[in-house]
């Protein structure tokens, strides 16, 4: 979950503005770099994943740092699992290159879609971390306040987005109460079948999206009624 | 009548739990539980805010696994069975109806867990009329109270062998609240089937419940009260 975690770490001291435009170029720079930089260069195409995958060392790291490291471990893990289905797409359609498996006549996996599959999991990846972590280290109104101090960003949508953060957790948990709720009246959401789940769980967003916008009313009601608008 | 597609242990007692202990991370949530429920009866479990009851409820249907000790419903260690299988037998009950609903209309609500479970549906329910609201009305529409007396046809609909009620009668009026419990009051009758109720309602426990098992800290307090003297 994206929780603010406690903490004394450089990270948490450091300005959150600051900490929110760090992250977004350390996000961009997994998209900008390209292989063909280190072909010009001379080097193979795979220095591009040695250079996410140090992306990923280095969120760990940093993770470390603010005494996230397991945090960071299984961010980073469950993205990499996430992601695998973007993998096998890519190393299942992308026919160039050097053929490793024939499959069919016509069809192979080649070594080209293992690369860019490989190397689209990995960009994938390594951009969500920062941004992940930083919201993590970084209490919600913090944000919004620096925001608004630094780069005058209108209060009421530094405040949404502090409030956007701050629900987060609570949609997490009610989504977590709603698969309860089904699993007790027989829906198989244990099964292991993936296609199974998500079929599944798609009517279950229902709920969770009718309670969401009941609470969000309520908050707007409520901060309207406390005088939010007034600066 | 209900489709079988597995075969049920023999059991005695509905509900078993053996020495349970349960933690989360550092917090000991519960401590060496043991207690059972017989089929038929209706029992009630009171605590504190914090005592650990609700955990105690999920463990009974499988949605909790237990740390130490075993707990056994209708005659499967909730361990070893999945929690789909043992919903067959086990209808819970949620404070909030709106966790639970999210069919179109509410005679879809109530055949949901029916058909997940193999029970023919039918053209009526009448025992589950809501004044005012026809069967293909939608479940969004009504009051708090209406959509809990959904969620509970729902749950009665798919005759289960025990009702686990996890505080149902919050946020209703006590006309509410009194029709939901002679509810399941009369389908106890009827069916045989055990209750555990959470209640903070002394009132509705004391109408309805045989028994009581008070919860303190995770632990079973007072386990030989058998009766409200």
């Amino acid at each position: 979950m994206l929780t603010y975690y406690p903490g004394t770490s450089f990270l948490h001291k450091l300005d959150p503005t600051l900490k929110l435009f760090l992250a977004l170029v350390l996000s961009a720079s997994c998209f900008v770099v390209q292989a063909q930089w280190f072909v010009s260069a001379g080097l193979s195409r795979a220095w591009l994943l040695a250079v996410l995958g140090a992306l990923l060392v280095l969120m760990l790291l940093l993770g470390a740092a603010c005494g996230l490291f397991q945090w960071t471990l299984r961010s980073i893990w469950g993205l990499l699992k996430t992601c695998a289905i973007l993998f096998l797409i890519n190393a299942l359609s992308v026919q160039t290159g050097a053929v490793l498996l024939q499959l069919t006549e016509n069809w192979a996996v080649t070594w080209d879609g293992l690369y860019l599959g490989a190397a689209l999991t990995l960009r994938i990846t390594a951009s969500a971390i920062p941004l992940a972590l930083i919201l993590r280290v970084t209490k919600p109104l913090q944000l919004a306040n620096s925001l608004y101090k630094h780069l005058h960003l209108p209060f009421k949508y530094a405040f949404a987005f502090a409030i956007a953060m701050r629900f987060i957790p609570i949609f997490v948990e009610e989504m977590a109460e709603i698969m309860e709720a089904q699993a007790a009246r027989g829906v198989e959401i244990d099964t292991r079948n993936i296609f199974k789940k998500i079929a599944m769980l798609l009517p279950l967003c229902v709920p969770l999206l009718l309670s969401s916008v009941r609470k969000i009313e309520v908050a707007t009601i409520s901060a309207e009624l406390r005088g939010f608008g007034l600066r | 009548m209900r489709k079988k597609t597995e075969s049920s242990p023999e059991y005695t007692d509905i509900l078993r739990f053996e020495h349970v202990s349960l933690a989360f991370g550092q917090f000991q949530i519960l401590r060496d539980v043991t207690f059972s429920v017989a089929p038929g009866e209706f029992v009630v479990l009171l605590g504190e805010n914090g005592a650990g009851k609700s955990t105690l409820l999920r463990l009974c249907n499988g949605l909790l696994k237990p740390d130490g000790g075993r707990v056994s419903v209708c005659g499967h260690d909730t361990q070893a069975v999945r929690t789909s299988r043992i919903a067959r037998d086990v209808g819970f009950l949620f404070q909030n109806p709106d966790r639970q609903i999210f069919n179109k209309t509410i005679r879809a609500e109530i055949e949901f867990g029916m058909k997940l479970h193999g029970i023919p549906t039918r053209e009526s329910y009448a025992e589950f009329r809501i004044p005012n609201f026809a069967l293909d009305d939608d479940p969004f529409t009504l009051s708090r109270g209406e959509r809990q007396r959904v969620a509970l046809a729902s749950v009665l609909a798919c005759e289960p062998k025990l009702m686990l009620l996890d505080e149902p009668t919050v946020g209703l009026d006590d006309n509410e609240a009194k029709q939901l419990m002679d509810a399941v009051e009369t389908r106890r009758r009827q069916d045989g089937a055990a209750v555990l109720l959470i209640t903070h309602d002394m009132d509705i426990a004391r109408a309805y419940a045989d028994r009581r098992i008070l919860l303190e800290k995770g632990e079973i307090r007072d386990a030989d009260l058998l009766s409200w003297d």
